[in-house]
């Protein structure tokens, strides 16, 4: 796909996006918008689909592991609400948040540069272990299993973003900037570089690529995209304790991408949209509802292991692949 | 006159196994060296020690005169050695025109200039040159893992020159490879010494193909240089005929 068609896609995925929660009934088009919740989890589904995308780039592009991507939005998170909650705008917190995370990213992922892979998923699978007695124990600062509370949404230039449509059109502007940002990484000779890292790292370290300098930044520009969603994931929900940030949920992350399509553009949004949307349509089941999803995940995996996107690009002609 | 490449008493022992034993030899720029040995000579083993892959026990490594014992590969990489390897290495879901890319675009401008400038880090020209100079041209947007054998040996090739590299370490360029095609790599590696004064190092099994490109030869058996000089030398070598040829 050239880049201008991919441009023109994505403007048009935003609109769209963008007035799924508006009451269009008002201008004659039958179509009521989404209700608060609807909107809520729409806006959760964004959050979410920004970690997934930095767990794509370490997983999908770069070919390692992580099982601490929750233990990052968790990071972004309890920074956002402690340093907001004392006073600190919200974009300081937000950049905070990046860079901390990236730095964290760095320092954790200096290990991957010995152990990759497998090894690297350990590595991260303690310091997910670690994060979240750090959130649960150290009470003083994070409220501990009590959390914290009536954490504020921001305002942009001086407009409140306590309503929750404004705060959806926030964060979908983020979602975008961050989606562009990514994709033009991907796109670079970067993007290239990562996906040679994945495939044979051998041979790249042969082309001159400096693989250790790559993975790094890989592993760490995916913990600072878990960061950002941290960021405004404490705004959204206005109540953060250390469960969504546990083992968990990482693996649910890692699952995510795995569903989706690892190491396609679009797969951390469908497999964010599963991992957020699905439980919602599937809660009609009551108790099943956790066993078919279960079921739903094992049998994507056995028949499209390529995920999602994989098995949508499969059904277009090949010409219109991108 | 000093060597392009000196290898300098290479050791390279795995536990009790004693790979390379001391290994010395010169390569002159513009010349093409074949290195030949049974199975488990030490081929490879040398070469990994010269590029870095291994570091080797003892010994030292120069290029231009300059120690690059113990640098890695990518380093040496950016002084313009590169290699390619036994078993086939091209990067499958790439196509053949961004593998050919990847290949340059570490050896153009500043690392964080890449991630601003063009997609294709400026070597895009180098490559649709690479393409047309290993007829690869008709293939240049197929994956390379779609490709056949021959084709992705020839890619691997390419993709060892889009560096700009002077010297290019080969192992086993012909393994695999179909007669046709050992031709075309033949008269591509020919015409890549004779018009840019490319210097190779070959490992070969094949010795129809190694005694018509190398222009001296080196012998390997258990680690050791068993017998150097021109191909037709080697050949008659008795030495060379019972470790070798004569099995």
């Amino acid at each position: 796909m050239s880049t201008r068609a991919a441009l023109l896609i994505g403007l048009s995925a935003l609109v769209v996006l963008a007035l799924l929660p508006v009451d269009l009934t008002t201008v004659g088009l039958p179509y009521p918008g989404l209700r608060r919740y609807g909107t809520y989890i729409l806006t959760l589904w964004l959050v979410t689909a920004i970690a997934a995308m930095g767990v794509n780039l370490i997983v999908g592009y770069a070919g390692q592991e992580t099982l601490a991507q929750a233990a990052f939005v968790g990071i972004g998170a309890y920074l956002t609400a402690i340093t907001t909650k004392s006073g600190v705008p919200f974009g300081v917190a937000f950049a905070a948040s990046a860079l901390v995370t990236f730095a964290i990213g760095v320092v954790l992922g200096f290990p991957a540069l010995r152990v990759q892979k497998h090894y690297l998923a350990f590595v991260t699978l303690a310091f997910s272990v670690l994060c979240w007695l750090v959130f649960r124990n150290e009470q003083d600062w994070t409220g501990g299993v009590m959390g914290i509370r009536d954490i504020e949404r921001p305002s942009l230039l001086g407009l409140s973003l306590n309503n929750h449509i404004r705060f959806y059109w926030f964060v979908l502007g983020i979602t975008s900037v961050l989606t562009f940002v990514l994709s033009w990484v991907l796109r670079s000779p970067w993007g290239r570089a990562f996906t040679a890292l994945r495939e044979n790292p051998l041979r790249a370290e042969s082309l001159g690529i400096d693989v250790r300098l790559y993975t790094l930044l890989a592993f760490a520009l995916g913990c600072a995209y878990g960061g950002m969603a941290g960021s405004l994931y404490a705004p959204l929900v206005e109540f953060i304790d250390p469960s969504p940030f546990a083992l968990g949920p990482s693996l649910i992350f890692m699952l995510m991408v795995v569903i989706g399509g690892s190491g396609t553009f679009l797969g951390p949004f469908v497999g964010a949209g599963a991992a957020v949307l699905l439980p919602e349509w599937l809660r009609a089941w009551d108790v099943y509802y956790l066993l078919i999803y279960a079921v739903l995940v094992m049998v994507m995996m056995a028949v499209f292991p390529g995920g999602i996107v994989g098995l949508a690009m499969r059904s277009l002609p090949r010409r219109a692949r991108p | 006159m000093t060597a392009l490449l000196e290898v300098r008493d290479v050791h390279k022992s795995f536990g009790g196994v004693h790979a390379v034993r001391g290994v010395s030899f010169d390569v002159h720029a513009g010349e093409i060296l074949g290195v030949i040995g049974p199975n488990g000579s030490g081929k490879s083993t040398l070469f990994n020690c010269i590029l870095g892959q291994l570091a080797p026990t003892s010994g030292r490594v120069r290029v231009d005169g300059r120690d690059v014992t113990g640098l890695r590969p990518s380093q040496l990489n950016r002084l313009g050695v590169s290699r390619t390897f036994q078993l086939l290495q091209v990067f499958p879901q790439l196509t053949v025109r961004d593998n050919l890319i990847l290949a340059g675009q570490e050896h153009r401008g500043s690392r964080l200039g890449r991630l601003f400038g063009a997609s294709d880090a400026g070597v895009g020209p180098d490559a649709e040159r690479m393409l047309d100079f290993f007829r690869l041209r008709r293939l240049a947007d197929e994956r390379a893992g779609s490709l056949s054998y021959g084709q992705q040996k020839l890619l691997d090739a390419a993709m060892a020159f889009m560096a700009g590299s002077r010297l290019v370490l080969l192992d086993e360029p012909a393994g695999g490879v179909n007669p046709t095609m050992l031709v075309d790599l033949r008269e591509r590696l020919e015409a890549l010494n004779r018009e840019r004064l490319a210097t190779f190092v070959v490992i070969e099994h094949n010795m129809e193909f190694v005694m018509a490109l190398c222009s001296r030869l080196i012998v390997l058996a258990e680690g050791r240089i068993i017998a150097e000089g021109k191909p037709d030398e080697v050949r008659r070598d008795p030495g060379v005929i019972e470790a070798y040829l004569g099995h």
